[in-house]
Order: C-alpha cells, then structure tokens, then sequence
C-alpha cells in the first residue's frame, strides 16, 4: 500500500512551486480551496498532521494529470493517495467517504442501487446488474483490513 | 636528430646527479586549513611518512601551496639535498604546476616531483569517518613514496606555435574574437556554417538591458570581418578533421559551393525571378525565401547563394536558369563544386553557439496545433523591422494585433522533462519584449508567468523595476494548460497564482513561450573532432570552472559563447575577447612545452611487429620495415600510452609512467589488509577528474579505495591488474572517459579489449568476475564515480579468503609476462 514512509521524500523537496499541478488538477477548478501543491508545501513545512485532517485532500480523483505535466517528475498523485491512505490509517475519513465505504461493506457496491437504476438500464437494452458475489467481496475486504479501518 | 642528441646528455646527467645518493624524499603532509586536517590526522600520517623507506623528512604544515608553504620546500631541498619531493595535498590537476615550479626553483628536476592527493580524494570524500581516512591518507603517501623512489628525471621539448588561428562559428562570439586575433596581427580562419555570419545575434530585434538595436551594433562587426585584411572567411564551410596538438594543428575544412560567384554586386535581381518558394529558415519559417536568396540585408559576405536542395537544377541538369538570365554580371555558376581546404593553425577557438529549446513535446501548452502560441524566437523575428512583418506584432492566425499578451517562463528549462538548467536569459529576454510590446502598442495588456525572475547582471534589476513600473503583470504561477478558442483563436490560460493561492483563468491573444537554450544539435560532431570533454547537459567543459574558464582540457583549443552554456551577448563577447587573449599568450611566446611523458622504444628489444603502432590514435609510432624498429614521433606523441600494454618484448618505455613505477605503488597499498581494499585506475582526464569532482561536490563513498592515476586507461596494462590480483588485493576498478569521448581520440576501445579479455581470462582461472570492474566516468559524474566505489564495496564484502588466495595462486609472479619479476619493480634507482 502507497504510504507516507514509503514514497521518496527527497524528490519532493525538488518542488519549486511552479503550480503546473493545480493548474492542471480538474478538482482544483471543481473545489473551491483544494490545492495539490499546496498540500505537498504544507506536507513539507508544517508536517503530515496539518494535511491528513483536512477533508479536501480526499478531493483528488487520482487522474494523474498533474504528474504527466511536473516539470520535476514528481509523482504528485502517489503522494496524495499515500497521504488518503495515511488519513484513513489514523481515522481521518471524511463522513461521505465512510458512508461509502460501509455501504461496499454492506452491498458491495459504493452506491445504492435503486429499481430506478434498473429501469434505466432497461430502457437502454443493458442487462440488470449481476448480483455482487459478496463472499468474494467480504473476502477481499477481510484481507485489506477495510472493515477495521471504517470501525 | 642532433636535439635528441642533446636531451639525451641532459638525460644522463641528470640521472647521475640524483643517483649518486640514492634517493632523499621529503614529504610534506598539507592541513589546507581544516579541510584536510578536519576530517583525518595530519599529524599522525606526516609521522607514519617520515618511517618509510628513502624518507628523510615529512613535515605537515597549514597551507602548503603558501609562498611560506613552497619556501620551506626549497630551503629542505637545499639544505637536506632532497632528490625527490612529496606533497600530500590537494589533486595534481590543481597545484602540481604550482610544486613542480617551486622544486625547478631549487634545482630539482620538475619530475622528480610527486603529489598524494588527500584532499579531494580522501579527506573531503570520507568526512565521517577520521579513522578511515586516516589509515587512506597514509597508504596514498605511502604509494606516492614508493613512486617517488623510482623516478625519473626528464627533459621537456619544446614545440614552435603556429601563428595562425582557427575561429569555429561565425555568431558574435567568434566574430569578437576573429576580430580580437586579426587585430593582434595574427591570421584568422573564421569557419561558418551557415550562409552568412552573424549567429543568434542577427536575428533578435534589440538586446537588453540598454535596449539597443541588435543588428545595428552587430553588422559593423559583421562587415569589418568580411574587410579585414587577417580574416580569411568561410561561409558555407564545416570542420572535416582536426589532427595535431598545441600549436600545430591540421584542419579540413570543407566548403560547399555558393554558386554565385564574388562578383555579385548584391543587387538583387536574380531573386525577383527564380519561380521556388521556401521556408525561411532564418525567419523560423515565417515568411519564404527563394532558392536563390540572402539570409538577411546585412549578411556577410554580401552575396546571393542558391540552396541546391530547393533549386530545379541538380546533377547538372539545368532546368531552369531564370536567376542566370536575370543577372546583368553573370555571377551565377552552376558548375561550382565543394571545396577541400586544408589548414595549419596554432590555436582553435570554439564559438559553436547553440539552438533553442523546440516546446513541441509539451503537448498542453499546444504550440504548433495553436497559430497563437509562439516561441520567443519566433517573436524576435516578428517584432523586428527587418522581420517578416516589417516589425508589426500580429497574431499568425488573422493577422491582427494582439490585445493581450501572455509569455511563459522556464519552457524547456529547469525541468527533467526537458533540459534541468535554468537558460540565464529567458527571463531579462521576456522584460525586453514586453517593454517593445509597450513601447510600440502602449495599449497591450502584458502578462508574465513565472516561477522565479532572475534579474541577475548589471543594469537588469532596473529593467525589471521599469516593467513592472509600466505596467507589466507579474503572475507567479505557470499555467497548466492553455485552451484555444476555435472560433476567435484566443487563448485561455488556466492555472494558479501561487502568492494569492488562487486560481485563475486569463483569456490572451497571444502566448509567447519563453524557450530556452540548449547544445547546438551538431555540437556531439565538433566534440568529436576536437576530442572535447562536455558537461551532463551537453555543453563543453572548461579546464577548470573558476580559473581557466576559457580553456578546453585540450591544449590550443578554447572556448567562447553559448558553446561553453547558456550566457547572454555580452558574456559571450567578453569570453571571446578572453579566448583571443589567452590565444593570442600561445601564439605571441611562439613555443609551447610539451610535458616529458611520452613513450621511447628501446631499438634493441623491439622486433618491428608494428602492434603498439597499429593502437595509437596519433599515428605517431613509425614501423621501418627495413630495419624492423619502431620509433615514437615525439611532437606527435601525446603520452597517452594504449601502445605500452600492447608490446611484448617491455621495449616501450611510458616516461614518468613506468610499468615499475605503477607496479610500485601497487605494492606499497597491498602491503597491509589488501584482501578488504580496492585498487581504482582512473585517466588523468575524464574518471580521475571525476573523482576530484566527486570530492568537490563531498559525496561520500567507502575509504577502501586508492586511486592510481594514469594519462588514459590505456595505459592500464593487463599485467597491473594480475599483479594486483596476485598480491592479494580484493577488487581492481578499472575507469575512463566515455567511449567516443576519449581525451587521446579512442583510446580507451583499447581498454576495454583488454578488459574483456582479463575477462575471460578470469572465468577460465575460475575467479569471481566481479573483482574486476570496468566503468566509464566522465569529468563531471562525481556521482558516478561514487556509486561504482560503492557498488564494488558491496562485491568486496562478500568475497571470501578462498577466493583471494585463488587469485593470487592464479596470477603468482611465475605467470607474470615478460620478465616483469617483483623484485624489478622494487630495484632501487
């Protein structure tokens, strides 16, 4: 799993702040206050409290556009997604992505399916939904220790 | 033959002054300050050195190379009748002039004089581990001893210097200093490439900071090199071969036919009729030129040319012959063919210029899919009166003036996607621009987005402050992307103002990306021919990066302009007056020495097999097939020694690099705990300046390394590393320049046969491969040469006693060839 220790610090003090990344972030432009750059200067100057308790960090959809365009090859999203990870380690999680994530845990799927969706799919000619093999979903899930990080 | 004669003499006398005592070394051990003596005990290796053998005195002091430092030196060679002195200081490419001046001046022969470097090599390289260095900095003395002991007084000959000079590029680089040398009363070859002189320089608007008209203050010097009576000017020419040393180099030049004649009279004729329309390269493509054409008014030489790929003409077949009809002076020639032109120059002054960065492959700024977005150069030709537009800025795509503007910074530089270094004049090129852009349409909305604004030199920060006075903005922050309306071709920046930490979105008529410099995309070529060492960037190296800036490794050849890295006109100007004058130093004394390590075949052992003069990339070994001896050119000579390794018969004899010498020193470091060291061979050139530089930059590796310096890896006789193998020693890097980049031409293709044969050799004896290592290192990967030290660490570690005593039963001194016996290398003076 992608975590703090583990990515190469010494490249993110390569960071002269050009900004490519927020300019090119579509989260950015979308939430009003998310910033990779900034996260990865706070990261780096006041530490990793100041970034894994705020909720915007989890705005980062992981597109990866802001490392195709570093000019210092940094992989921005790696980090944020080792910082989404260490947020969640130390209880974090912000209440939409709990919900969530219980509702994997209880349905297998990250959103409800309602008989709407299946009238949908209906009026499109696309099957209904197969049903979620849940042992094999519980399965995967005991294993990455998700259930005991959503508590 | 009579001058041979005479060295000889000096030679023999010499010999017998030093011989007659045996030989009385002083040591002096330097602190350097703290920079020595803060990480290892100077002291404690000063007095380790005074109990060696033929030690009669070691003394450490402070500053070594002070003047008290070199004093004390000769006031002990007097009174002590030293025959041999060892420094053990800083690298012998920094201070071995400086020591070797100093012995000469008490009468030592200047190589009799020996340096231990335990500075860059030692002491700066190992700063946490004092007893580490410590234990080093005694086995390099002790190895510099044991040299010291075997060697050789030498005479030094002299060679004439050529008083003519080589100018390669024809910007304003090589123009200054043509102009510099032909005023000094030398004659100047200045080669060009292009069809006219004038570089860059002729193709910007105006320069900055003083906001002159570029090619109003460049064409006077333009012209003036096309009058001068010393200048002899090549157009269309490139450098073919370059053979020969210091002061007598052999240069082809090849020239390629104009096809216009010198009596054209410019007046412009032939152009109104050819029917060929191209792009105009020298406009960046926007506008078209003729296949009969001038790159620009104010070229020099001022004649037309014909580009043949464009012409209908070729193979001889005239097509068409408008342009020939058209000229009253009939100056058009079909049938001129390509010229060889051979030269004899003392000096070479490089001046290749460079190219600009091409921001293609940053597909989301959309330069080339969006007419809008221009490059900074693109820019100077449009703004410029002499430009494709008459000097009226508009935007390609309708050709109405911009609104708003937006220039971009940093494109192409400082970033690993495309060149790390910063290209010293994007962002005073940019204040330039946007102050045109004001001066002329005062109207303009300008916008800058930077990261960081270097206004470094004289008069620039004053620029900056007039910008900013006039309105300019300044946002900090590069766009991530920039959008293109299809409708209007107007253009949306997005992206983040880093000081508000907020987003914004600006909508611009125009994008100006800020392109930087880079190495001339030919510039491998002329590294090649000249045998120039570069930088990891591509530009070429100098000497040494603070005291001889202007000099090439390679004595004779010198360095101006954006050749040596990304600089401004006016350094440009000032390093090729530089060149010149260090030049002119050469070319003025009219002789050079040349140092005393060449190679001499003894004519009784050799047998004529004409293998070492088959090896040597000079050409300089001469095989008489009558009496079937081979002898060494000496002016030709370079000491490289890829031919000693290849004789049979031990009849060459390498001066001031003896086999005896190096196997002396191999000695002296396997004496103790030679199982755990590592024995490095690093050329004079590329992989020991590599070694200093990692030592500059106090990357720290391993102490159990000792280096052993030699001219070229070439000279790395198989039988170093199976003596040092059969003495017990762990691990042999073998190290030089990069395959093509050789400082003696190729070499190092020597060493690397020789390696791999070891190689093989090693596999049948059933030895671990891994204890010989092979490693390509150039002047400036310091970083480099520290990784292979510590990868050959690793290996050291987990060889067993077993397998070093197999090696030293495998290469025992029976198996050693040619009656290279121990003991010989160890026979007193």
């Amino acid at each position: 799993m992608k975590r703090p220790g583990l990515f190469n610090e010494e490249l993110l003090y390569e960071c002269y702040q050009c900004a490519r990344c927020t300019g090119s972030c579509p989260a950015a432009f979308a939430v009003d206050g998310f910033n990779p750059r900034n996260i990865l200067l706070t990261y780096l100057r006041l530490g990793i409290e100041a970034v894994i308790t705020d909720e915007k960090l989890w705005c980062c959809t992981t597109c990866h556009v802001c490392e195709d365009r570093c000019p210092q090859l940094i992989d921005v999203a790696d980090l944020l997604c080792s910082l989404m990870n260490e947020a969640a380690m130390q209880g974090h999680i912000p209440e939409k992505v709990r919900a969530s994530a219980e509702m994997i845990l209880r349905t297998g799927r990250a959103l409800l399916v309602s008989r709407r969706v299946d009238s949908i799919r209906e009026k499109l000619g696309l099957k209904p939904l197969p049903e979620v093999p849940m042992e094999e979903v519980e399965g995967i899930l005991d294993q990455t220790g998700m259930a005991v990080l959503i508590g | 033959m009579a001058k041979k004669g005479k060295a000889d003499r000096q030679d023999k006398v010499a010999r017998r002054a030093t011989a007659e005592n045996g030989p009385r070394i002083g040591v002096y051990v330097c602190h350097c300050g703290l920079n020595i003596d803060g990480s290892l005990d100077c002291e404690e290796v000063a007095k380790y050195a005074s109990s060696l053998e033929g030690v009669v005195l070691a003394k450490d002091s402070m500053y070594t190379c002070s003047d008290a430092g070199q004093e004390q030196i000769k006031s002990d060679i007097r009174e002590h009748n030293l025959n041999r002195v060892v420094v053990a200081s800083c690298t012998p490419r920094l201070h071995e002039p400086t020591f070797r001046a100093a012995c000469v001046e008490a009468g030592l022969n200047a190589y009799l004089f020996e340096m231990a470097n335990i500075r860059e090599h030692c002491s700066w390289v190992h700063l946490h581990d004092r007893q580490g260095a410590t234990e080093k900095a005694k086995d390099l003395v002790k190895m510099s001893v044991a040299r010291a002991r075997l060697l050789q007084p030498q005479v030094e000959t002299e060679v004439p210097i050529t008083p003519r000079a080589l100018v390669v590029g024809g910007g304003v680089a090589g123009i200054q200093a043509a102009l510099d040398l032909a005023d000094a009363g030398y004659k100047v070859y200045l080669v060009e490439k292009e069809a006219s002189i004038g570089g860059r320089m002729a193709q910007i608007d105006k320069t900055f900071p003083t906001m002159d008209c570029s090619i109003c203050i460049l064409a006077p010097k333009m012209s003036e090199v096309g009058r001068h009576p010393n200048i002899e000017l090549m157009t269309l020419s490139e450098v073919e071969s370059v053979d020969g040393y210091i002061g007598n180099f052999h240069v082809r030049v090849k020239k390629k036919p104009r096809y216009v004649t010198d009596d054209c009279t410019y007046c412009g004729d032939c152009i109104k009729d050819c029917p060929q329309h191209m792009p105009n390269e020298f406009d960046c493509g926007l506008s078209t030129r003729r296949a009969i054409y001038s790159p620009f008014a104010q070229a020099v030489p001022a004649t037309y040319l014909i580009d043949m790929d464009s012409c209908m003409n070729k193979h001889g077949i005239v097509a068409c012959d408008r342009c020939y009809q058209a000229c009253q002076h009939k100056c058009i020639d079909f049938s001129q063919q390509e010229e060889i032109l051979d030269l004899d120059v003392g000096t070479i002054i490089v001046c290749t210029g460079s190219d600009v960065y091409d921001p293609t492959p940053l597909t989301e700024l959309g330069y080339r899919r969006f007419p809008n977005v221009i490059t900074s150069l693109e820019f100077e030709r449009l703004i410029n009166a002499g430009g494709p537009t008459g000097g009226n800025l508009i935007r390609p795509s309708d050709k109405t003036v911009p609104k708003s503007v937006g220039f971009l910074q940093c494109i192409g530089s400082r970033s690993k996607r495309s060149n790390p270094y910063c290209s010293n004049i994007c962002c005073m090129n940019t204040i330039k621009d946007a102050l045109l852009i004001r001066e002329h349409w005062p109207d303009t909305k300008i916008y800058v987005f930077y990261m960081d604004i270097r206004a470094f030199g004289k008069g620039f920060e004053d620029l900056l402050m007039r910008a900013r006075r006039e309105g300019v903005v300044f946002i900090r922050g590069i766009p991530g992307e920039i959008l293109q309306d299809d409708n209007s071709y107007s253009l949306k920046l997005i992206g983040e103002n880093t000081l508000l930490s907020k987003l914004y979105e600006y909508e611009v008529d125009m994008v100006i990306l800020s392109v930087g410099i880079e190495p001339r995309k030919d510039s491998a070529v002329v590294k090649r021919l000249l045998s120039l060492p570069s930088m990891a960037d591509g530009f070429f190296m100098e000497a040494h990066p603070k005291l001889r800036p202007v000099d090439t490794p390679t004595g004779g050849i010198f360095l101006a302009g954006c050749a040596e890295g990304p600089k401004d006109i006016k350094d440009s100007v000032t390093q090729a007056s530089a060149a010149a004058s260090r030049a002119n130093i050469l070319m003025a004394k009219g002789k050079v020495t040349v140092e005393a390590i060449t190679a001499r075949i003894d004519p009784e052992r050799c047998t004529g097999c004409g293998l070492c003069a088959r090896v040597c990339p000079y050409g300089a070994i001469l095989v008489d097939e009558e009496t079937k001896v081979a002898t060494v050119v000496e002016a030709a000579c370079t000491g490289c020694g890829a031919c000693c390794p290849e004789c049979n018969f031990g009849a060459i004899t390498m001066r001031h690099f003896e086999d005896h010498q190096i196997l002396a020193q191999i000695d002296a470091l396997a004496e103790s705990d030679a199982g755990g060291k590592i024995l490095a061979f690093c050329c004079n050139w590329c992989s020991y300046a590599g070694a200093d530089f990692s030592g500059v930059s106090r990357i720290q590796y391993p102490a159990e390394v000792r280096i052993v310096r030699t001219m070229c890896s070439g000279r790395v006789d198989p039988k170093f590393v199976e003596y040092a193998f059969a003495k017990g020693i762990a691990a042999v890097l073998v190290s030089g320049c990069h395959i093509g980049d050789c400082h003696y031409i190729n070499a190092n293709s020597q060493t690397e046969k020789r390696v791999q044969r070891l190689w093989r050799k090693m596999a049948r004896l059933g030895l671990n491969k891994e204890r010989l290592r092979l490693a390509w290192i150039s002047a400036a990967e310091g970083m480099r040469f520290s990784q292979e030290i510590s990868a050959l660490k690793e290996i050291v570690e987990k060889i067993t006693p077993e397998e070093i005593e197999k090696g030293i039963e495998a290469f025992a001194p029976k198996r050693l060839p040619k009656g290279e016996h121990p003991d010989e290398a160890t026979r007193p003076v």
